[in-house]
């Protein structure tokens, strides 16, 4: 299961990544006053941790902990936690961005709709119209009326009013004011809930409106949950209209989702349980030790701070098809290139690392484990979605050391980070909102944190030593050892000069440019190299010439109205997704094409009879076909008029395409590390 | 084998349960609410656990959705199958799965069944709410559901487990008829057929449907009230039904799984009539002061000596030993009708007269009777017919009709006032030999809709109709791809039901082709309200063969309805 491999190869990006992130941090505008007030005008994720935590004041000393990684309690216990009013402005500031809020604080946000509103405009503005699925979500919880019309002075005159507001309430952050509960008629036409509660009923987490208004609700939900377990069983779906309640148990933690999206159940069902990886990754599954000295335990000040972290990760349930091929994707590198980045991080694996990964954005550049240690596909979406979505990790401060902590006075099992910013702020302002080339020495920050790795072991803690090479890649390097942080901040070091020697790192930007495969590049002529016995194959020769499937126009699509593509090797537990294309231009598009994915996925995967081996599937929007092999798994997108025998052909031409260029697009080879 | 239930309700593995929501608001008076449960042997305490559990979900999802509140419950080990007969009248069928057990259901069609339950009950007793409304207790209505619903459900017993249709029964659609095809000629003759039954009957509004075998010829009914008196027909009055030692579920119904078969149907019929009919004495429904008609018990109708099928079910009419006609009501015109059902070899006549149009009770029942096979003229009650002169002529020529030529100035030329006169005495039977020899001629047999090397199902949506490969060709494909099938036809219904919701005036056309691990082709095709599934197993192992195959049949047998182009 674990992913595995180790050497190189390259990707294109599947999708756009999501740029969120990036563009938020571009459009940062930190100003610092003496108060310093940082204005944000996205709702990123910048400034997350600060915000959603408290602060502290580093009394604590990392290396004291130790490694018992399960017992949180202990190395929590000595901290002073105090929360800094510096700090809290700073977070509650970023006036605009929802998910700085989206951290802390749900709770308790004295919000109004009108909260909303300027959050959503803060967004938009930063957004700038950039339009792809990821950029155009927003992280933190979602509002009522997206109204985007708002102008700017006036929510931010607004918002000074919610910070005061939300720093009077011990709330930390008034992240997105939230002013649903399951009374609001709007928050009853959400397409898509997530709740997650305790088995006593206790909401934990909402995706839309305030936990702690949605506590009957929650309670109904429990109520539903134990009657039906009370009966010797044990409820999966409720359907009603178009409507799916999707339930799943996990010991004390209850998760719930309420959606009217069409996705299938068990893709629900997938998002449930990787929303609970998730958790078990911020807290681990010691956290059920809670709940067995105290049923009536509350978890919230645990999560506390987290939200965007779940937001995020639901997001991504619309967009990355990791989240329901269990696998990831690489970026595309030159083989020699990955190489270069292999070597560096297996030599430190060498030195008590058990796992150095280098990512970017979503996609891995090169990843290494310690002999026999095998990371899961999934283990590997939801750290990349905790580190790319918590914005302390890559937040610049002047601080020197500080502990942050999600929430502190319940922290027994709270994360800590260490940030250790060494440079000028305003320089690294000014580097992130300029974008500019990755390195900066003055962008540097590097974070320490506990992590766990819910496919790993999901009763311990690992500690991830998580640094920023530049605006969209980190390295990332896991130990079982609290007391690794200097160790690993050397290992860092020798990495990053390795990469800058080696130019790995503007490799990475360039490929980031040049995106993934892009279906208009298919080549042609399919003749020389199947033979008609391909499973998917057609009878005939193919007939035309080689050059018949070119398009006469770039960005229309490829051959025979093939619109859109994903392989994923089954061995290696990776997968690439072509770039969109005409006419899959706007994020709608793109959703809906990645839920037929996800619905063919399923259908294929059917339970007890799956995996079946190939499947034709054609509606109003698309024909789609599915192959699945022992070795690979491919899912392409055609034109809906396309005809069948050509689009067999292209799918046969599409999976020569990628073995001739895996290794480029995939991680290969196997790394002595690795699994 | 793997049925075994948490319940102490036996080894049914399967509960149902009919409740009303308005009825029992009271804190205390919960019980009120139960119109039908079985087993009725549960204690109450797990009656009202059931439908609490239903009835707290229907008010939560109608939170999300209130234009339809919940449909279905899947737990890890049961499945809970909601339908809402009537507003605020709820059925709820929970199974129990079971792999080893191959409990294995697709959801829509339990819900079929639910719906047949009600239909049928419809059809003789009426609306459910009208019932509590003439009896707001709730006994009349318990009285009737309990016995009706009970021997509904004796069909489907097989030793003491309930066999409901399982992924095995993925090539049949309930609550669809099934069709003979006929030659131009036979539907002509069936059609004058037809004209004799209903004029013959001397009423205005008479109906007739006309089986052969288990199939429909022809219906003069509603689509809705088709449905039902077929399935009626089929389950109750058909040859097969009637003949003794033969299972009354022949072509929907029957289990085809070697394992169904192991209980002869005799004895499976008879243990059930033993089990089910000495309905316990327990049963809350159980009120000797009601006197309930039990239309679906088993063995209660036969052939009489003029051809015409009597039962006692609805008694004897007083002072007479003339057993009572008994008497349906039509959804589409809310009018009550009797059934006189006559039946001549494999073909069955069904003939609904109103009630309204017989002022003298049985006697005038079996005027009516007579009158049919006798077709003797009433000076009066023939009505006029206009027609054109194509029919005119042929109901000429072979003797059915005097045609007057005075036709009124109103009526073109083409158009004649004509009276059925004046035919020979036994002219209807022998129209019944005719057309019944006819039919048989060509009649392929049980496996006359066998297309070899297909495994297949059509439904036609619009009109109600199915068509699919015999039981017994079916039993032939493997496990894996019935399951594979079974489970493709879900994902279907799920799509169908979506574009219900979406208000899209017709089904989206889908086409959906897999191969399944054991190399076998399920096919789904749905297209302008038509449904066509289709296993091959013997296929060439290429989609474009498969495809191939499809388009063939569909050419072929469907008129081309699902050919791409």
């Amino acid at each position: 299961m674990s992913s595995s491999d180790s050497n190189s190869s390259s990707v294109d990006d599947p999708n756009p990544n999501p740029k969120p992130l990036d563009n938020q941090l571009e459009t940062l505008n930190l100003e610092q006053g003496s108060d310093s007030i940082i204005i944000q005008n996205d709702d990123d994720e910048e400034g997350r941790q600060q915000d959603q935590g408290s602060s502290l004041n580093g009394s604590l000393n990392v290396n004291s902990d130790n490694h018992e990684q399960d017992d949180r309690i202990g190395l929590v216990r000595n901290v002073v936690w105090r929360r800094t009013n510096s700090e809290m402005e700073v977070d509650v500031n970023g006036p605009s961005s929802p998910s700085s809020s989206g951290y802390a604080g749900e709770r308790g946000s004295s919000g109004v709709s009108e909260d909303d509103e300027i959050q959503e405009v803060a967004k938009d503005s930063a957004l700038h119209g950039v339009f792809d699925s990821q950029a155009a979500w927003l992280p933190g919880k979602r509002h009522v009326d997206e109204v985007f019309s708002v102008n700017m002075k006036r929510k931010r005159e607004k918002q000074a009013i919610i910070i005061s507001q939300s720093l009077n309430s011990f709330d930390l952050v008034p992240s997105i004011a939230i002013t649903e509960d399951d009374a609001s008629i709007s928050w009853r036409k959400r397409k898509k809930h997530f709740f997650i509660l305790s088995h006593s009923g206790k909401p934990i987490y909402s995706r839309y409106g305030d936990e702690h208004k949605l506590a009957g609700f929650s309670a109904t939900l429990q109520a539903i949950i134990s009657f039906v377990e009370n009966g010797g069983d044990r409820v999966k779906l409720v359907r009603a209209g178009k409507h799916q309640v999707v339930f799943l148990v996990k010991g004390p933690i209850y998760l719930v989702c309420i959606s009217c999206t069409e996705e299938p159940y068990e893709s629900l069902r997938g998002q449930l349980e990787l929303i609970y990886g998730q958790m078990i990754l911020i807290l681990t599954k010691s956290v059920n030790r809670c709940f067995e000295k105290n049923p009536k335990f509350d978890m919230t000040p645990l999560l506390g701070g987290t939200d965007v972290v779940f937001s995020s990760l639901i997001h991504s349930f619309s967009w990355n098809p990791a989240t329901f091929l269990h696998a990831y994707t690489c970026l595309p590198l030159a083989y020699g290139t990955r190489q270069a980045a292999g070597a560096i991080l297996h030599d430190v694996a060498d030195s008590g690392v058990l796992f150095a990964i280098l990512m970017c954005k979503h996609k891995v550049v090169s990843l290494v484990g310690a002999q026999k240690a095998s990371l899961h596909p999934d283990d590997m979406l939801l750290l990349s979605n905790f580190i790319m979505s918590s914005e302390s990790f890559r937040q610049v401060k002047l601080t020197f050391i500080r502990l942050l902590s999600f929430h502190s006075f319940l922290s027994l099992l709270v994360p800590l980070f260490i940030t250790i910013e060494s440079l000028l702020v305003m320089g690294g302002s000014i580097a992130l909102k300029s974008a500019l080339p990755h390195l900066s020495p003055k962008r540097t920050s590097e974070s320490f944190s506990p992590i766990c790795l819910p496919r790993y072991n999901p009763m311990a803690f690992l500690y991830a030593y998580v640094h920023y090479l530049d605006v969209d890649t980190y390295l990332m390097l896991l130990t079982t050892s609290s007391d690794a942080f200097y160790h690993l901040k050397d290992c860092r070091i020798r990495i990053e000069m390795v990469l800058l020697k080696s130019n790995v790192l503007s490799e990475v930007q360039r490929s980031m440019l040049d995106g993934e495969m892009h279906v208009e590049d298919l080549p042609g002529d399919p003749l020389s190299r199947f033979g008609s016995a391909s499973h998917l194959g057609e009878h005939q020769e193919p007939t035309d010439s080689p050059g018949r499937f070119r398009e006469p126009f770039a960005g229309i699509g490829g051959p025979a109205g093939l619109w859109h593509f994903i392989y994923r090797s089954i061995y290696l537990e990776q997968y690439v997704s072509s770039e969109f294309s005409a006419p899959i231009n706007s994020p709608q598009q793109q959703k809906r094409l990645y839920r037929a994915y996800q619905k063919i996925y399923a259908s294929m995967h059917d339970n007890g009879n799956g995996p079946h081996k190939t499947q034709f599937r054609r509606d109003e929007n698309y024909v789609l076909l599915c192959w699945v092999t022992p070795d690979f798994e491919l899912y392409a997108a055609f034109d809906p008029l396309a005809d069948k025998g050509l689009a067999i052909k292209t799918c046969n031409r599409v999976c020569q395409w990628v073995k001739d260029v895996e290794n480029e697009i995939f991680l290969l080879g196997a790394s002595p590390f690795s699994w | 084998m793997g049925m075994a239930t948490a319940n102490s309700g036996g080894s049914e593995g399967m509960e149902l349960c009919i409740f009303d929501l308005r009825r029992g608001q009271q804190e205390g008076q919960e019980l009120d609410k139960i119109l039908f449960f079985f087993p009725a042997d549960l204690p109450f305490s797990t009656q009202l656990s059931v439908i609490g559990l239903s009835e707290g979900l229907i008010t939560f999802t109608r939170i999300f959705s209130p234009e339809a509140a919940c449909e279905l419950i899947e737990a890890e080990r049961h499945s809970h199958v909601f339908y809402e007969a009537e507003p605020d009248i709820w059925m709820v069928m929970v199974v129990e799965k079971s792999k080893e057990a191959e409990a294995i259901w697709r959801i829509d069609a339990l819900r079929e069944v639910l719906k047949e339950i009600h239909s049928l009950f419809m059809m003789f007793y009426g609306p459910v709410r009208e019932m509590l409304e003439k009896d707001p207790s709730g006994g009349l209505t318990r009285a009737h559901l309990y016995p009706f619903v009970m021997d509904y459900l004796s069909d489907f017993l097989v030793g003491k487990k309930t066999q409901l249709p399982s992924f095995r029964d993925c090539l049949k659609e309930f609550g669809t008829v099934q069709m003979l095809t006929v030659g131009r000629e036979a539907a002509i003759e069936v059609q004058s057929l037809v004209r004799v039954l209903e004029s013959g009957a001397g009423a205005t509004h008479c109906y007739s449907l006309i089986l052969f075998q288990d199939l429909l010829v022809s219906t003069t009914l509603s689509p809705d009230d088709t449905i039902n008196l077929f399935a009626y027909a089929v389950q109750r009055l058909s040859p097969r039904a009637l003949s003794p030692g033969a299972s009354s579920w022949s072509y929907l119904r029957r289990g085809s799984t070697p394992s169904h078969v192991v209980v002869g149907p005799t004895s499976a019929t008879v243990s059930v009539s033993d089990q089910f009919h000495h309905l316990p004495a327990t049963s809350p429904s159980q009120d000797n002061s009601y006197h309930v008609k039990r239309p679906l018990q088993h063995n209660r109708w036969s052939k009489g000596k003029d051809g015409f099928l009597v039962t006692d079910i609805w008694g004897t009419e007083t002072g007479s030993l003339i057993p009572s006609t008994p008497t349906i009501w039509l959804q589409q015109t809310g009018e009550r009708m009797y059934l006189c059902a006559y039946q001549y070899k494999s073909l069955t006549l069904i003939l609904l007269v109103p009630l309204s149009s017989i002022l003298n009770g049985e006697q005038g029942v079996s005027l009516v009777k007579q009158q049919v096979l006798e077709n003797v003229r009433i000076e009066g009650i023939f009505p006029m017919h206009v027609i054109s002169v194509e029919n005119c002529l042929s109901y000429y020529t072979e003797g059915l009709a005097n045609i007057t030529y005075n036709a009124p100035a109103s009526f073109s030329s083409l158009h004649y006032f004509i009276t059925f006169v004046e035919t020979n005495v036994t002219e209807a039977s022998l129209k019944i030999l005719k057309v019944e020899e006819k039919l048989s001629k060509g009649w392929g047999g049980e496996n006359a809709y066998h297309v070899s090397g297909y495994r297949y199902l059509l439904i036609d949506d619009d009109r109600n109709v199915s068509r699919a490969s015999p039981p017994a060709k079916v039993t032939t494909l493997a496990k894996e791809s019935l399951l594979a099938m079974s489970k493709l036809r879900e994902e279907v219904d799920l799509e169908k039901s979506r574009s219900k919701w979406d208000n899209a005036d017709r089904d989206k056309d889908l086409e959906i082709c897999i191969r399944v691990k054991n190399n076998a082709w399920v096919i789904a095709r749905t297209t302008r309200g038509k449904q066509l599934y289709m296993v091959l197993e013997r296929a060439n192992e290429t989609l474009l063969y498969a495809s191939d195959a499809f388009e063939k049949f569909s050419d072929r047998y469907c008129g081309g309805a699902f050919s791409l182009d």
